[in-house]
């Protein structure tokens, strides 16, 4: 049998009936709240999930690098330092030992999806007059797009590079004016220098990137960087990149290498996240208690309006729980219902945003997912907010005094 | 004339009761009233203004305790119960005919005829319609049942509170002065109603009047002044109409 059968239902619904327009007032008013908080949350959640997506498009989650180099000072026997000043070492360019075995070992490791070796180092493209310096980057195609996405970003030709062939980004392809099927030289501090042709050409979305990667096969990246068989990191891609930095803490636990995690070298990116997530916290909040203080101010003038009403109820034998549930159920109905109308509000200034915001290029200035999640949440949220608001008024009304109530 | 079982209804000993106590201006209403009232009888309460009729009903209602005495209703010793028990009592036993219907103005006749059956068992059904309808059948507002409690007549609405108050099937019903604001004929007419539940279905009524016509008609006539019963005598020459 529904609900509405009940006691304490007929009579909240009655009374916010009978006083409709408060009712209509308050509703409007929570909905306004609502939509508000579901825009917002929408918004940055929409703003952080493009940020975070942008940088892990071109950046693995975990990368493990060779071990820093450092200087070892000299001793002498009682093992005082002699040199008064110990400069760092500077960093070559070296393999991760053993990369084989511990690329197998991470990638029995429950989390991770995915592991690549990758050959990095500096380079320079040169085609005719023009030259630029480049980031090399060797890889092992088959499981390198398993841990970046680059096939998805590829917009012209094709992407899996042979031994001969190199893949670039539009911005290097404007600079050095190469199109697909052009030819380029890559070489490399070593005097080591290859002829590729341009099989490919990617846009990250990030002028930087496109200017600077340039993708070959492993092997040739290796035999510019005078690497043989070697790998300067392994790619990582994780289930969840927010627990990337616990991952990499576990490897780094295992190993005697340095296990970047991309939460450590976005640091900024993060504190900037932290802010923004505690200033929208802090909106939510009070958009919450303006709510509740609304429906609570609403119920309060209910209880004294409908005060005769209370204490006729009680002298028919209505307890004092009915009478407290009454108010309640009008709390947390005039919640919910705010929160569907808000709902239907966000919905509505999302689909808008979306229609506007809009890069000069026409294409969406971020994505924003309309989460079905987050509109549930507002509703459990909301309607709790509520009931929590009504609970004064309605333990007033239950107090009552049947014969005050009554005469008035 | 309805049969005086030797039944008790109700049982008051002692009763007494104070308002503003610790205040200057503070007051005994009551002072100390012994009253029973057997099943089935009808009852006149009258008095001048200020004697502590509407007291005495208020407590005999269980809207208020006393200060002192003790309060025997349907058997169960009102003292001894709990807040929660009261209230069950309260809505079980008891039915409230005010001088002003009190009718909840956003329900309909019916559904404020159902409300006490409602508050009690806590959720709507068929038969408590049935029964709803019925009584308002019985008051003669059957055309009336899904008006508006506001919408019809002060006569009808006393009516309809008089079907309210039998919702329960009640063995004690209060009425304060019933027909207060009522003209003859439908005071009359809600007289007769009264008096006709309490034959046919053996109800105990206590009614407060200060109209001595209607009090002609109980069958026994208390009389209170100054919070003590000054005289309680059977009415040998009840007045019948029709």
């Amino acid at each position: 049998m529904s609900p509405l059968a009940l006691f304490e239902w007929i009579v909240a619904f009655r009374f916010m009936r009978e006083g409709l327009t408060q009712t209509v007032l308050i509703v409007f008013g929570v909905a306004l709240g609502g939509g508000v908080i579901i825009f917002m949350s929408a918004l940055l959640a929409g703003m952080q999930a493009n940020i975070i997506r942008r940088t892990l498009n071109y950046q693995a989650p975990i990368q493990i690098l060779a071990p820093e180099q450092v200087a070892r000072p000299l001793r002498e026997g009682g093992g005082a330092a002699v040199a008064a000043q110990v400069q760092p070492r500077s960093q070559q360019l070296r393999s991760v030992d053993q990369w084989q075995k511990i690329r197998t070992e991470v990638e029995r490791m429950p989390d991770v999806i995915g592991v690549t070796p990758v050959v990095t180092g500096p380079g320079f493209a040169r085609r005719g007059e023009a030259t630029k310096a480049v980031s090399v980057i060797g890889i092992e195609p088959e499981s390198y797009f398993g841990v970046i996405a680059l096939p998805e970003k590829i917009v012209a030709g094709r992407y899996d590079v042979g031994p001969i062939d190199v893949v670039i980004g539009t911005e290097l392809a404007k600079d050095l004016g190469t199109a697909v099927g052009d030819k380029l030289v890559l070489a490399t501090a070593n005097a080591a220098a290859s002829t590729l042709t341009v099989i490919g050409l990617f846009d990250f979305g990030n002028k930087g990137v496109n200017e600077r990667n340039v993708y070959v096969a492993l092997r040739t990246a290796q035999n510019l960087l005078d690497l043989a068989g070697g790998a300067t990191s392994l790619d990582v891609k994780v289930r969840d990149p927010f627990a990337a930095e616990t991952i990499a803490g576990t490897i780094r636990a295992g190993h005697d290498l340095q296990v970047d995690s991309w939460i450590r070298t976005n640091a900024q990116f993060f504190t900037a996240m932290a802010a923004q997530i505690l200033a929208n916290t802090l909106i939510r909040i009070f958009v919450g208690i303006t709510v509740a203080l609304g429906i609570a101010s609403v119920l309060v003038v209910s209880v004294v309006q409908k005060s005769k009403e209370i204490g006729i109820l009680r002298a028919m034998g209505a307890g004092r729980g009915q009478v407290l549930r009454v108010f309640l159920i009008q709390g947390g109905f005039m919640g919910l219902t705010g929160a569907l109308f808000g709902s239907a509000l966000a919905w509505g200034f999302l689909l808008l945003w979306r229609g506007v915001a809009r890069n000069p290029d026409g294409t969406p200035l971020f994505i924003v997912v309309i989460e079905p999640t987050l509109f549930a949440l507002a509703c459990v949220g909301a309607t709790l907010v509520g009931i929590l608001a009504a609970a004064v008024p309605a333990t007033r009304a239950a107090r009552l005094d049947p014969v005050v109530a009554i005469r008035g | 004339m309805a049969d005086a079982g030797s039944v008790e209804t109700l049982r008051l000993t002692g009763v007494r009761k104070s308002y503003g106590v610790g205040t200057p201006v503070a007051a005994e209403v009551l002072h100390g009233i012994d009253l029973t009232l057997l099943q089935g009888e009808f009852t006149a309460l009258i008095g001048p203004s200020g004697s502590g009729k509407t007291t005495l009903l208020n407590l005999i209602g269980l809207l208020d305790q006393p200060d002192a005495g003790e309060l025997v209703i349907a058997g169960q010793r009102a003292s001894a119960l709990a807040e929660a028990e009261i209230t069950r009592l309260r809505g079980r036993a008891i039915g409230f005919i005010f001088q002003y219907h009190y009718l909840l103005p956003a329900f309909t006749t019916l559904e404020n005829v159902m409300m006490p059956i409602l508050a009690a068992r806590g959720r709507a059904d068929t038969p408590m319609r049935e029964t709803a309808a019925a009584l308002l059948d019985r008051v003669g507002l059957t055309p009336w049942r899904d008006h508006k409690a506001s919408d019809i007549s002060g006569g009808q609405q006393q009516r309809v509170a008089i079907a309210r108050a039998l919702a329960m099937s009640p063995t004690l019903v209060l009425a304060d002065e019933p027909s207060g604001n009522l003209d003859t004929q439908n005071a009359d007419a809600v007289f007769d109603l009264m008096r006709s539940v309490n034959e046919t279905v053996g109800t105990t009524f206590l009614i407060v009047t200060h109209d001595p016509r209607l009090a002609q008609r109980c069958d026994r006539i208390v009389e209170l002044v100054d919070g003590r019963i000054v005289s309680d005598r059977p009415n040998a020459h009840v007045v019948r109409r029709g």
